[in-house]
């Protein structure tokens, strides 16, 4: 790793003051910034290692919810390098998930004196330096992304040496691409053309498990959508088996529940309203709506694995509200980013279509996200009691002891119906035949370092855009995520196609008997593209800089690090609403 | 003046007072009906004309209603069924099929016949108004006002026009009347260039002239004198304009930024269904041969009228 002077300085600071204080006969208190070295796990070198810890000033009270004196919603309490190749996260409570958290691309870890560079000249956005299969070798922007085999990859290498992103929002498009051989693969095939590429022998789809969930979401702030019983109108006024049936990719299923039933304790507690148009009605006219009212239909027209069709789904739901409830929709499309935004904001005034895909297969994942105490304001203010049993239900040991919690979450969710969950779609990829190791992850994070296209040496992958930015800590697009993942690596990842957590940085990460302090042991002999080399104190910069909204090097493309608070609960000095 | 005349004998009857008085109208009508072409548009034109007016009679279902849950074996994105031409009896017959929600796509076609024709007059005649009246002022009062007014049009006419409709309407928001609005600013300069280069002709003819010898005001001499002979090439340009003006807004609606679902719209209903191009064609054959038959009639017919109205081509 190269020589870092500020530190070597603050170390000799330090140094000085322990033997002052101790020539004094007190004890030496640690520094906040330099935790007492510990023996090192690999052989000394020329310079010792300073561990690193977060917070460096103050202390989270978890009991108190405070951090210095401000309030603090967040889970983390502390992390700590215990030496060149330890760290110790200590929670404010249990966190079965945590496996599960830190294998989600977001929280990739990056080195520390690369991060102090190109965090702070905002170089980070657009140029990776991770210690994955891959680097990236370009970046055209508006045209192509390619990447190549890094050669000092610590695992196995890359069965293909380059690997080429390019996108196009048309699913018709990509289809064209792979079948002229422009591409050998490519993301989310229009439904319509699931049986083409099936019948085609030379191209081989793979079907994604609907690891996600479609819903229309209403606001409370907005009236008649302040009215629980015209949010439970509109619950019960849409036929989604119609939907699923007619609109929705072969796998997909009706929604039973927010979150997929794959998940454990995803559909605990009592299932989703039936189709039941005659108590709608009656509900609108207790609610003072006998005949209907206008409102608008909100969404983006982007495809994405969980909304395949989102104007043909958009005005069928038009469709269903005139004339089931005499609700009278107009459809407002928005610009995807606006419209995220807005929703986000909180300034999607009627309902809104939207949805979610897994990250890593935890309930947390889902609820949590967009009814915790750290979620965004697009379903207006928080239903409290729903807050308080995610609350309940993160800190169980096991899924057993979380179970009653979730169940209690689900049953205030259809209670309150913030959102409508319609659908979870079956999606997939589709590559030419010839690509071995060819598949599609649940989660979105296909690998394509397993992957090997005949006797090519590049793969051409064509998704549905182009990454804002693959600095993917400050990314919350699939589309970047899947770039950031062939180059940048966490503590753990995802197994190749599938859910199950397993250690990559890490060769393990274990917890004390209560799931609440996670210590994680670091691989040897990694080095970043750069040539540095991985050790603790990357591992605490790199969560430090998203979880302190004051830190220094908290930017990005533009520093909402929107998966941090709401997978670990919120900031330390979180800016102000 | 009162003049009492004697009746003139038969045999001695000018043969020119005996025809009847030219019309411009009359001949261009007649030049018109002369130009094969110009009718194949002109028929064409007044089939859509009374497609779009007898809309409802004509369509056989209820443009904006989904079939599926209604009609037995309908599915989204069925083909085309004519029992005639043997598609199974117990399939609900649709003679241009149904679309991604299940609608029925000929009724929808009809019906959006109705939207472009209406799209079309429109729009040009906004932009025809204005361009007008900006081409007249300054073709006529010149000097400063002249230069101020081309230079503004000159401004506009340097973007390209479906990138400015596309910012314009970007500014004022999705939607049909917002989209009309914008290709009809788009389309002003060239009217206002069309009309200003009759107006600098006219201006100068006699009997402009005489009017303002007699006394006439520079008002009255544009609003009666000027601006009634310079029509002439101002209806072919707008003849030709609405089949511009149909393609402009259909594009908009294509890229969702004009008429908004879920009216039966050619251009929307295109855009929507574009994903579906190779398994279910037929959304997309059916109202892109409308656009195509429709802009077609209003070029034929705009080429007939340039060429009945030019004196360099009368026959």
């Amino acid at each position: 790793m190269p020589g870092r002077p500020w530190r070597a300085r603050l170390a000799a600071l330090g140094a000085g003051t322990a033997i002052l204080i101790a020539a004094c006969g007190g004890a030496a208190s640690p520094s906040p910034t330099q935790a007492p070295t510990q023996a090192p796990t690999q052989a000394p070198s020329a310079t010792p290692f300073e561990a690193m810890s977060y917070p460096t000033a103050g202390e989270v009270d978890c009991a108190a919810g405070t951090y210095n004196g401000k309030p603090y919603t967040g889970m983390i309490k502390s992390i700590k390098a215990l030496d060149a190749k330890t760290v110790e996260f200590t929670l404010c409570g249990s966190d079965p998930a945590f496996l599960s958290k830190v294998a989600f691309s977001p929280f990739a870890i990056n080195d520390t004196a690369y991060l102090e560079k190109a965090a702070a000249d905002g170089s980070i956005v657009r140029n990776p330096n991770g210690t994955g299969p891959y680097k990236l070798k370009e970046w055209v922007q508006g045209d192509h992304i390619t990447l190549e085999a890094n050669p000092t990859y610590w695992g196995t290498a890359p069965l293909v040496p380059e690997v080429v992103f390019k996108w196009s929002t048309e699913a018709a498009q990509r289809l064209v691409e792979l079948q002229s051989g422009n591409a050998d693969g490519i993301d989310n095939p229009g439904p319509t053309d699931f049986a083409t590429i099936a019948n085609d022998p030379n191209l081989k789809l793979y079907p994604r498990e609907g690891l996600n969930v479609f819903y229309v979401g209403m606001n409370n702030t907005y009236p008649p959508f302040d009215n629980e019983k015209v949010r439970q109108a509109v619950a019960m006024g849409i036929d989604r088996q119609r939907i699923v049936d007619n609109f929705m990719p072969p796998g997909s299923t009706v929604a039973s529940h927010f979150t997929p039933c794959a998940i454990p304790n995803g559909c605990v507690g009592p299932e989703w309203y039936s189709f039941d148009v005659a108590a709608a009605k009656k509900l609108l006219a207790e609610a003072g709506f006998p005949d209907g009212f206008q409102t608008t239909i909100h969404l983006r027209d982007v495809v994405r694995g969980y909304l395949a069709q989102p104007v043909i789904v958009a005005q069928d739901i038009q469709a269903q509200l005139k004339t089931n409830l005499n609700i009278e929709a107009k459809i407002d499309v928005q610009e995807s980013g606006t419209f995220i935004d807005n929703a986000d904001a909180g300034k999607l005034d009627g309902i809104h279509l939207l949805g979610w895909g897994a990250d890593y297969p935890d309930v947390t994942n889902f609820l949590d996200y967009h009814f915790g105490a750290g979620s965004s304001a697009q379903f207006g203010k928080k239903y409290p009691d729903i807050v308080a049993a995610l609350q309940e239900g993160a800190k169980g040991a096991n899924d057993d002891v979380r179970k009653p919690a979730y169940e209690q979450a689900n049953t205030l969710i259809k209670q309150h119906v913030p959102m409508v969950p319609i659908s979870h779609a079956g999606s997939a990829t589709a590559f030419k035949a010839d690509v071995e190791g060819a598949h599609s992850s649940p989660l979105t994070s296909e690998v394509f370092s397993v992957m090997k296209p005949g006797d090519r040496s590049q793969l051409v992958w064509i998704q549905n855009g182009e990454p804002a930015g693959i600095y993917c800590a400050d990314e919350t697009d699939g589309e970047a995520l899947r770039v950031c993942e062939q180059i940048t690596e966490a503590l753990y990842g995802f197994e190749v196609g599938g859910t199950k957590a397993i250690p990559v940085l890490a060769t393990a990460c274990t917890p004390n008997t209560d799931l609440a302090v996670w210590t994680c042991t670091l691989r040897d002999n990694v080095t970043f593209a750069d040539g540095a080399t991985l050790d603790a104190n990357d591992v605490v910069l790199s969560y430090a800089v998203q979880w302190d909204a004051a830190h220094p090097l908290h930017k990005g493309r533009d520093g909402s690090f929107t998966y941090f608070p709401s997978l670990w609960g919120g900031f330390l000095n979180p800016p102000a609403q | 003046m009162t003049a009492t005349v004697g009746k003139v004998p038969d045999a001695l009857a000018d043969p020119l007072a005996a025809q009847k008085p030219s019309s411009l109208w009359r001949d261009t009508l007649w030049n018109i009906l002369r130009q094969r072409s110009a009718v194949v548009g002109l028929t064409f034109l007044v089939f859509l004309v009374a497609v779009a007016v007898f809309a409802p009679v004509i369509a056989t279902y209820n443009p904006n209603e989904p079939m599926i849950g209604v009609q037995a074996g309908a599915k989204v994105r069925m083909p085309p069924c004519i029992h005639l031409l043997g598609c199974p009896a117990n399939l609900p017959q649709h003679l241009m099929g149904l679309d991604g929600n299940g609608r029925d796509v000929f009724s929808r076609v009809v019906y959006g016949a109705r939207v472009s024709l209406q799209i079309g007059i429109l729009t040009v005649g906004f932009a025809i108004i204005l361009g007008a009246l900006i081409g007249a002022i300054a073709g006529y009062f010149a000097g400063k006002t002249d230069n101020v007014l081309m230079r503004l049009m000159d401004v506009v006419l340097a973007f390209p026009s479906l990138l400015l409709a596309i910012a314009i309407v970007t500014v004022l928001g999705q939607g049909l009347i917002n989209a009309q609005l914008a290709i009809g600013i788009v389309a002003i300069p060239v009217y206002a260039r069309v009309m200003r280069a009759s107006v600098l002709s006219i201006r100068e003819q006699e009997f402009v002239a005489a009017s303002r010898a007699l006394g006439e005001s520079r008002g009255g001499i544009l609003v009666r004198r000027v601006v009634p002979n310079a029509l002439t090439p101002l209806i072919v340009q707008g003849t030709l304009g609405i089949a511009a003006a149909i393609i402009d807004v259909a594009a908009l609606s294509f890229l969702g930024l004009g008429a908004q679902p879920p009216l039966a719209e050619w251009g929307s209903m295109i855009g929507i269904e574009r994903n579906a191009v190779f398994a279910a064609p037929h959304l997309i054959i059916f109202p892109g041969l409308a656009i195509v038959v429709t802009c077609l009639a209003f070029n034929l017919l705009g080429d007939g009228v340039r060429d009945a109205l030019d004196p360099r081509l009368n026959r």
